[in-house]
């Protein structure tokens, strides 16, 4: 898993102070974690019922992908857990954030992680944007 | 006709200050195959963890060409030619022979906002009073909000008790004077930059963190500043008009300001009753709704449209002091609207602001946008990024997300508000581009 590319942009996502836990999931597996940084230390004591929960919601994504649906969330005590679906899959990223965060300016980068991911996946052997050395990246404007 | 104009978009998603400064100028300038006019430089709050913005200039100064003239700051998020980002940083670099440019500082914003408007505008005029071209375009960005810390209760955008708010509301201007903390000032401040510099088209941008309001930072060349303005001048023959637009639309809900307080930037009272308990029976909001918790999910998007100095000014309320509501700008009393904001609106917002330049073959385009709109359409803001790219597709452009933005022309006067898009595009005229 180290080396797994879709790890290091989950690694990226963690390092953002309001994002408490992101996974690579689906109904009943954990597909990828973060490699470098395990989940901030809030979520370790609701982790058991915020995955139960998160069991359920995967039988929806699971249900409805086929059909459009691209985004859950639920809030749970105090933290709300997004699911950020991969298009026609029963896969999905999710993230733990604190149920007050600043979730607009969080959601610009969760979504830009969506983005990477799906490149990653229909292109294994692409390097994420975060391991590309410079001259690998942009183009002129 | 061929385009001697060479534009570039920087821009690092890397962690580290020094690699990620770096990075930005790098993927700028090995796209121009002359030395920048000007490099135009923002980057999110992150990098003061990771390294800290004196490093970041570094890495910007170890490829940037020596004497590049480098305005910006610290952004809640910006967009431009790849995505949208709330994390990273982001450039504009320019190469133009037909342009002079100028850059200008003024220090201590919240305690003298007219000495500093005056002392940078002046740069800016000594510099470019020599130039022949007629174009003259300035971006003012200046140092945003930072709430001040009140001794026992800390940075709250909500304060319930009376007595706290009651310090705390005349302690705004002395906290403005002494610490620099509170309001950005940047309406006074534009006003004054205007009236020194009225042949000029103008942006107006504030410098932000992550949508907290507790620290900003500006970047002057080589500096890394705090309560600053700083400002780009340019000259040019290019073509250049600016534009505001809003998705604001106004509500059958009405009150009439009756008090103000803290200088004008506090009412105290609505209908002659105190402004808060009004204002929450007027949007059929219970009694103790508003908490710090829910401020930012619930009244900034209940934007009010007011009058100052006899201009509409749409306006969000940042803070509440017990039973009185702080507003970002100096209002006037008397009649104002609720309006009300949808995504959609925002959206439309932007298309209805590319129309206006229909006349304008685009080189690059510069944007200053509110924050809010960030944290309202959240990811969904890339569909604004896609109207952007459908308008410039292969030319450069850059939006920032501030707290207190406008335009000026000579011909429309100052435009300030809040939750609106802020556009400068620079080209050829599309009769003469044909």
């Amino acid at each position: 898993m180290r080396d797994d590319p879709i790890a290091h942009v989950l690694d990226d996502l963690m390092r953002l102070d309001d994002i408490y836990a992101c996974i690579v999931a689906r109904r009943n597996m954990i597909s990828v974690m973060p490699s470098s940084e395990g989940f901030k230390p809030e979520v370790n004591q609701i982790w058991d019922v915020i995955k139960r929960a998160m069991d359920d919601v995967f039988t929806v994504i699971g249900e409805y992908s086929g059909a459009g649906l691209s985004e859950m969330e639920f809030r749970l005590q105090d933290y709300e857990v997004l699911f950020y679906v991969f298009p026609d899959t029963e896969n999905a990223l999710v993230a733990i954030v604190p149920a007050l965060a600043n979730k607009g300016l969080l959601e610009v980068e969760i979504e830009n992680a969506r983005r990477e991911i799906l490149k990653i996946m229909n292109n294994p052997t692409q390097k994420p944007n975060s391991q590309k050395k410079d001259d690998e990246v942009y183009v002129t404007a | 006709m061929i385009s001697k104009t060479e534009t570039a978009i920087g821009m690092s998603r890397k962690w580290d200050a020094r690699e990620a400064g770096r990075e930005v100028a790098e993927t700028a300038i090995k796209n121009l195959t002359r030395p920048p006019n000007f490099f135009l430089l923002f980057a999110t709050i992150h990098y003061e963890k990771y390294g800290g913005f004196k490093e970041f200039l570094n890495g910007v100064w170890d490829v940037l060409p020596k004497g590049t003239p480098l305005v910006g700051g610290t952004v809640a998020g910006f967009m431009n030619n790849y995505g949208c980002f709330s994390r990273g940083a982001s450039a504009l670099a320019v190469s133009y022979p037909c342009m002079d440019v100028a850059v200008g500082v003024g220090k201590n914003t919240k305690r003298n906002p007219y000495r500093a408007a005056k002392q940078c505008a002046e740069m800016i005029q000594n510099s470019l009073k020599e130039s022949t071209y007629k174009n003259k375009f300035l971006l003012n960005f200046i140092s945003g909000p930072v709430m001040p810390s009140i001794p026992g209760v800390g940075q709250k955008k909500y304060i319930r008790s009376g007595f706290v708010s009651k310090f705390a509301m005349q302690a705004l201007g002395l906290s403005q004077a002494l610490v620099q903390k509170g309001l950005g000032r940047e309406d006074e401040i534009f006003e004054k930059t205007v009236q020194q510099l009225p042949d000029y088209h103008m942006i107006l941008g504030t410098s932000m963190d992550d949508y907290k309001g507790m620290k900003n930072y500006q970047f002057f060349n080589d500096k890394i500043l705090t309560n600053a303005v700083v400002n780009l001048g340019v000259a040019t023959d290019l073509n250049l008009d600016i534009c505001t637009t809003h998705g604001m639309k106004a509500t059958d809900l009405h009150f009439t300001i009756t008090k103000l307080g803290a200088g004008n930037h506090a009412i105290c009272k609505i209908n002659n009753k105190p402004a808060v308990p009004e204002l929450l029976q007027l949007l059929h909001w219970p009694e103790g709704f508003l908490t710090e918790e829910t401020m930012s999910h619930t009244i900034l998007y209940y934007p009010i449209s007011l009058k100052r100095r006899g201009r509409e000014v749409p306006i969000v309320m940042p803070a509440i002091m017990k039973d009185s509501i702080v507003v970002p700008c100096i209002i006037d009393d008397g009649e104002v609207s609720i309006l009300t904001v949808s995504g959609k609106n925002l959206i439309n917002a932007v298309k209805e602001n590319l129309q206006f330049f229909d006349r304008i073959q685009p080189e690059f385009g510069l944007f200053s946008a509110c924050m809010t709109i960030l944290q309202t359409l959240g990811h969904k803001t890339n569909i604004i990024q896609e109207e952007l790219l459908n308008y410039f597709k292969d030319k450069s452009f850059l939006l920032f997300y501030s707290a207190g933005e406008g335009t000026y022309s000579p011909m429309t006067d100052i435009t300030y508000a809040n939750m609106s898009f802020n556009t400068v595009v620079f080209g050829h005229d599309k009769k003469l581009s044909n």
